[in-house]
């Protein structure tokens, strides 16, 4: 059967970061899941495979820790998932990461659509979909609001700044979806017990004939530090309710906001 | 393409009670589903907490050595406040909880413990989902053949139901009522963090070493007390109030909290900290005078703080090993009895045999004694003026002690009669 593959990213959950008083960042404590967009692309994979009779299946590149995404991706209704295992995931910039999928993507084969996030949620860098159809020389939608299938040509609506536009592309293609595309369902108790039972494909680099050279980033991430932005600590403390609006109206004027 | 499962058993609710069930049962070959509805185990939970770990031990001999644990308790502490004055007794005995004898208790992190010891369960076969709530019970001529999850529907030869206080499930198969103001508390807490060194000077602590403490006269006369633990770089720091009494009360649960925060006597253990974590829960504070009359009907067994297994003397509140000892005795009813129909009294008769049944009975007193007002506030109140009496001297004649207590009774709205009526209610509950 025709495949669909949904790319996902595991990332570091934000919410368990920690932003230390001098400004620099805890992630000791931090544990992983899938990039928050690229539960729309999977279910956005889901309704397109379903739409056109096809298989929906995930992939992702990632360190060892990556392995605990494999079920929560299941879960979410693939049929089977792969998963390109290297250290080297760890410093990958979006050349790296597209080049990794694109070889992985001709190992599955068989694809009439590859759907990624517009970004990750933790670099938001824009740069995986368009590189990856680049490399295996694709038709690419990108900011996609939503998309129909009709026989072998994909239209989607793309968001731009105050419009939208409506692009049409033979297939296969790779589109990359905003999350306004869809609604991630919460998976239920027999989609986590199926889960359970599926297939999941594990890959090392040389499986797809890529070596660790090949796969070095060209830009290196030197640093990180939290962004400080600094409140106005304004406290309206006047003593009726009405008065307080006034006061946070008088504050607003003042600032221009209205 | 989903199929139809089915299995031995199904668990409602990964805290201990369902994890110690679990891991019982999936030893013994069972095919075992947990269901929990926090995204991992213990993402839900609140605790104090402070694991005595003979009940690790029942679940699996070695089990206490490899947990996920904190440090072990060697400090056992009683703050007395009133105001800002407070009395502190501090039980350490250093060849307790050492090298030699295993320790007896630990504090611990709940989403750290429950994670580790689902993980436990799961290496012996037993599945466990989460992120999915179980909404009720699937019944067939009056026994529970399965649970409802969603528009799912999973079925089992007998349902546990482990999803802790203010049992949903345990109301909705109609075996025990719905929660009374008098017999929950709230619970809230903080976890603050401090580095390892910070609180090991703090509390006299050598590495490893904890505190336990447990605090009376913080909840502003409301039947209730505080409680705090040292962790290995953290402290958990609480109160718990008595629901009914709170809401006559007027104040906010956490402004009478913060107030503790700030007390002289505590705050300089947690200076500096960070709070990261906030949390607030129900726990039991019934014990054996509430407990359901039958903790079971066909199909469905229930444990844990579904069933109200806790026990709260003033001194020391237990749960979390209470929870794992009714578990194990569910799972090896289960095991024991293939019949659905039948596994409820022999559930029972487990509970007996592992004493969990007796050690509920013996201590039901405590909850006569919980229950007068007056040592959430004025005996908190007689005993610092009490100790300040005794550690004033000011070069004037010293009065006669009698005449001081005498004086004091008096000035905090006791009498003596009252007195002596209590005190013979705590000797003839304990
Ligand atoms: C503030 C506070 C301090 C405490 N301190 C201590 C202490 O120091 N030592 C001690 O021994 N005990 C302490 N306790 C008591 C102790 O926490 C409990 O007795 C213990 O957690 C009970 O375990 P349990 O497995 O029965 O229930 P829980 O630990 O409550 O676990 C129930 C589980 O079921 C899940 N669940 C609930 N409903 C559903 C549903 N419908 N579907 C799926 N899953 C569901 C919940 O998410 C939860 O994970 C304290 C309690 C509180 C509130």
């Amino acid at each position: 059967m025709a495949k669909i593959i949904a790319c996902y990213k595991w990332v570091t959950d934000e919410a368990d970061i920690r932003i230390n008083s001098e400004g620099s960042i805890d992630f000791s404590k931090a544990k992983g899941k899938i990039s928050d967009y690229d539960k729309n692309a999977i279910e956005a994979a889901m309704q397109a495979a379903q739409s056109i009779g096809a298989s929906a299946v995930a992939l992702t590149f990632g360190t060892a820790k990556a392995k605990l995404s494999l079920k929560d991706a299941l879960t979410r209704g693939p049929a089977e998932s792969f998963w390109v295992c290297s250290e080297s995931a760890e410093k990958a910039d979006g050349a790296a990461t597209a080049k990794v999928l694109a070889e992985a993507v001709k190992k599955i084969g068989d694809y009439r659509l590859i759907i990624c996030a517009e970004g990750a949620s933790d670099t938001y860098a824009r740069q995986v979909g368009p590189r990856i159809a680049a490399r295996l020389d694709l038709p690419c939608i990108t900011s996609v609001r939503g998309f129909e299938i009709q026989g072998d040509v994909i239209t989607a609506t793309r968001k731009l700044d105050n419009r939208t536009e409506v692009v049409k592309a033979g297939l296969p293609a790779l589109i990359s979806v905003l999350p306004e595309v869809n609604e991630a369902p919460i998976p239920g108790l027999k989609a986590v017990l199926d889960a359970g039972k599926k297939r999941s494909t594990e890959f090392k680099l040389q499986d797809i004939g890529l070596t660790d050279a090949d796969v070095a980033p060209r830009t290196e991430v030197r640093d990180f530090k939290a962004y400080i932005m600094n409140r106005k600590n304004i406290i309206i403390s006047a003593d009726t309710n009405a008065d307080k609006v006034k006061e946070l109206v008088a504050n607003l004027r003042k600032d221009g906001v209205i | 393409m989903s199929k139809d499962y089915a299995y031995d058993a199904i668990i409602i609710g990964a805290g201990p009670a369902g994890i110690a069930c679990a891991y019982t049962l999936a030893k013994n070959g069972k095919s075992t589903l947990v269901i929990e509805r926090g995204n991992t185990p213990g993402s839900k939970n609140v605790t104090g907490g402070r694991l005595y770990t003979y009940a690790l031990d029942m679940v699996d001999e070695g089990l206490a050595a490899e947990a996920a644990l904190e440090r072990k308790v060697t400090h056992e502490q009683i703050i007395i406040l009133d105001g800002n004055r407070s009395i502190s007794i501090d039980y350490h005995d250093p060849s307790f909880n050492s090298e030699c004898k295993s320790p007896q208790s630990y504090t611990i992190l709940r989403a750290v413990f429950d994670e580790w010891f689902a993980n436990k369960a799961v290496e012996l076969g037993a599945t466990v989902a989460c992120g999915i709530k179980v909404d009720g019970l699937i019944e067939k001529n009056g026994q529970v053949v399965g649970v409802v999850a969603g528009e799912d529907n999973i079925y089992a030869g007998i349902v546990i139901a482990a999803d802790g206080v203010n049992s949903l499930i345990a109301q909705k198969a109609g075996l025990i009522s719905d929660i009374k103001p008098h017999a929950v508390g709230v619970g809230v807490k903080e976890v603050i963090l401090l580095p390892s060194v910070t609180i090991e000077s703090r509390f006299n602590l050598k590495k490893d070493e904890g505190a336990s403490c447990l605090m009376l006269g913080c909840t502003e006369g409301i039947h209730g007390g505080g409680f705090l633990y040292t962790n290995r770089e953290s402290i958990s720091l609480g109160c718990v109030f008595v629901v009914d009494e709170l809401a006559g009360h007027g104040r906010q649960v956490h402004d009478i909290f913060q107030e503790l925060k700030m007390h002289p006597t505590i705050y300089p253990l947690i200076e500096g900290g960070e709070t990261v974590e906030y949390g607030a829960h129900l726990v039991s504070e019934a014990g054996y005078r509430e407990f359901p009359k039958k903790p079971y009907k066909d199909g469905l067994l229930v444990i844990g703080d579904s069933a109200g297994f806790v026990i709260s003397t003033g001194y020391s509140l237990r749960g979390i090993d209470l929870a794992m000892v009714s578990g194990i005795a569910a799972a090896r009813a289960i095991i024991a009895e293939k019949d659905p129909v039948r596994v409820g009294p022999v559930y029972m008769n487990e509970l007996e045999k592992n004493l969990l049944m007796p050690t509920m009975k013996a201590v039901d007193g405590y909850y006569d004694i919980l229950e007068i007002p007056r040592i959430y506030s004025s005996y908190p109140k007689l005993a610092a003026g009490l100790f300040e009496k005794l550690f004033t001297v000011d070069g004037k004649v010293p009065r006669s002690m009698k005449k001081e207590i005498r004086g004091l009774i008096k000035q905090n709205g006791l009498s003596a009669w009252q007195l002596i009526k209590d005190g013979f209610r705590g000797v003839k509950s304990i």
